[in-house]
């Protein structure tokens, strides 16, 4: 294993962070009072290239190694404040574009992802359901198959990007009776008649990152709308969610890095009974605590990366990155409150944002039980 | 390369000690669904796709962790044959 950045690495790491640094952060505070996504930001992300980062060349992608697109998406991450744009652009690559580099055929490819890389279309997808959520394959969304149509009945929660999206990957059934091999997904334009978003659900943090419910009633959709075959929706999911497990948090490793240097640089300077707070062991030990969970955290992201790479399946590994990267997240971000004190909790120190916005990474892409859940079956237990 | 036959006896036992433990093995023929009839859950195929990756040094792909493909004792053996 060697994970030392070539050049070309670095130059686009560089550049993501700085970018990021310089232009995603301005009225940050004000956007999240309001909950506004930032579609400038997403833009300027798209110019440079990240949301295509791992969709082939030839589909308007940058064919970027998954270990060059994590290490890229760790810069933006440590950059960027606005975790709710990252969270947003991660859930545009991994539950939409991967599936379609995967799943997809040449005409769908064509016809999608361009757009998708380019920054021109966002996307996101719609698979919990009020009944359903860790058991994600007794979902109840029915697709009838009417000639050259099919038509969707159901209802959606917790859709990322929803609000502001073009494109959805739909999950529903075509045969109940075949459980979850009756599961397939499907693309469904924002105008697709009968689709409604009916509304945008407030959240604890990521509050920049639009959140939906949709409804689908009667929505129909050509069955060149469907991706893969009927029936690959589990397989499909799976896929998507792998990806996910193991790629979603790169973005919080960079954020726990730069909670790490502001908690260092407050420590140095606040002083408390005649010293900077970080001579006190206490608080040092909080620092030195994050520091080993950053560190853990990195190598884990880039060595399920890594694997994947290598062309292996990464199921435990993923699995096992999510548990361990957004519990650190969450720790990292209480420390980082208790070593500001009172002023921790004071929005103008932006610290208690972090943790609000960390909070999330232990239930999306599966609760930190469901990786655990994972990870025991895995070690054959 | 590696007999059918052979496969086929290594991905029987997997199955039937991981996920038909105390079952007759005698029940469980190359043909005997398990995808369709339950038996093979999604984190029973995350299991079953890692073995064979391991097994037998063969890379499933996304596509094929399918009911097309293991949905028998008999498709498995199939696929894993087909990329020796």
């Amino acid at each position: 294993m060697d994970f030392s950045w070539t050049p070309e690495q670095a130059e686009l790491r560089a550049a993501a962070a700085e970018m990021a640094a310089a232009e995603l952060n301005e009225g940050l505070a004000e956007r999240e009072k309001a909950g506004t996504f930032s579609l400038e930001g997403w833009r300027r992300c798209a110019e440079l290239g990240i949301q295509g980062l791992c969709v082939p060349e030839e589909h308007g992608g940058a064919g970027a190694d998954a270990l060059t697109t994590v290490g890229v998406l760790e810069r933006l991450g440590y950059g960027c404040k606005d975790n709710g744009l990252v969270f947003s652009i991660n859930a545009h690559m991994w539950t939409l574009q991967v599936p379609l580099v995967a799943f997809g055929s040449e005409e769908q490819k064509r016809r999608w992802l361009p757009g998708l890389c380019s920054g021109a279309l966002i996307g996101g997808n719609a698979m919990s359901e009020p009944a359903s959520g860790s058991d994600a394959y007794s979902l109840q969304t029915t697709a009838v198959r009417r000639d050259d149509r099919y038509v969707l009945n159901g209802s959606k929660v917790f859709v990322t990007n929803a609000p502001v999206a073009d494109l959805l990957l739909v999950f529903a059934n075509v045969d109940p009776e075949r459980r979850p091999s009756g599961v397939s997904a499907f693309l469904v334009e924002r105008d697709a008649p009968g689709l409604t978003v009916t509304r945008q659900v407030e959240k604890m943090g990521l509050k920049t990152s639009p959140m939906g419910e949709l409804f689908l009633d009667d929505c129909e959709v050509s069955a060149e709308a469907r991706l893969g075959k009927e029936g690959a929706g589990q397989t499909l999911f799976t896929h998507s969610m792998t990806w996910e497990r193991s790629s979603i948090l790169a973005g919080g490793v960079g954020a726990m890095e730069r909670l790490l240097e502001t908690c260092v640089a407050y420590a140095k300077g606040r002083e408390q009974f005649g010293q900077a707070i970080g001579k006190f062991q206490l608080v040092a030990s909080k620092l030195v605590d994050m520091k080993a969970r950053l560190e853990t955290s990195r190598a884990l992201l880039y060595k399920t990366a890594w694997l994947r790479d290598q062309g292996r399946s990464i199921f435990l590994e993923a699995a096992l990155a999510k548990l361990e990267i957004s519990e650190a997240w969450v720790r990292s971000a209480q420390d980082a409150v208790a070593i500001h004190g009172g002023y921790g909790y004071m929005c103008e120190y932006e610290v208690e944002r972090e943790l609000r916005d960390a909070m999330g990474s232990r239930l999306y892409s599966g609760t930190s039980e469901i990786q655990r859940t994972i990870i025991a079956a895995l070690m054959g237990l | 390369m590696v007999p059918k036959e052979q496969i086929q006896a290594s991905v029987k036992q997997f199955i039937l000690s991981e996920f038909l433990s105390g079952e007759d093995a005698d029940e469980l023929e190359p043909t005997t669904p398990l995808v369709s009839a339950g038996i093979l859950d999604s984190i029973a195929t995350l299991k079953l796709v890692t073995f064979l990756e391991e097994q037998f040094s063969v890379q499933i792909e996304a596509h094929e962790a399918d009911v097309d493909h293991l949905n028998t004792v008999e498709d498995i053996s199939n696929l894993v044959l087909s990329k020796l």
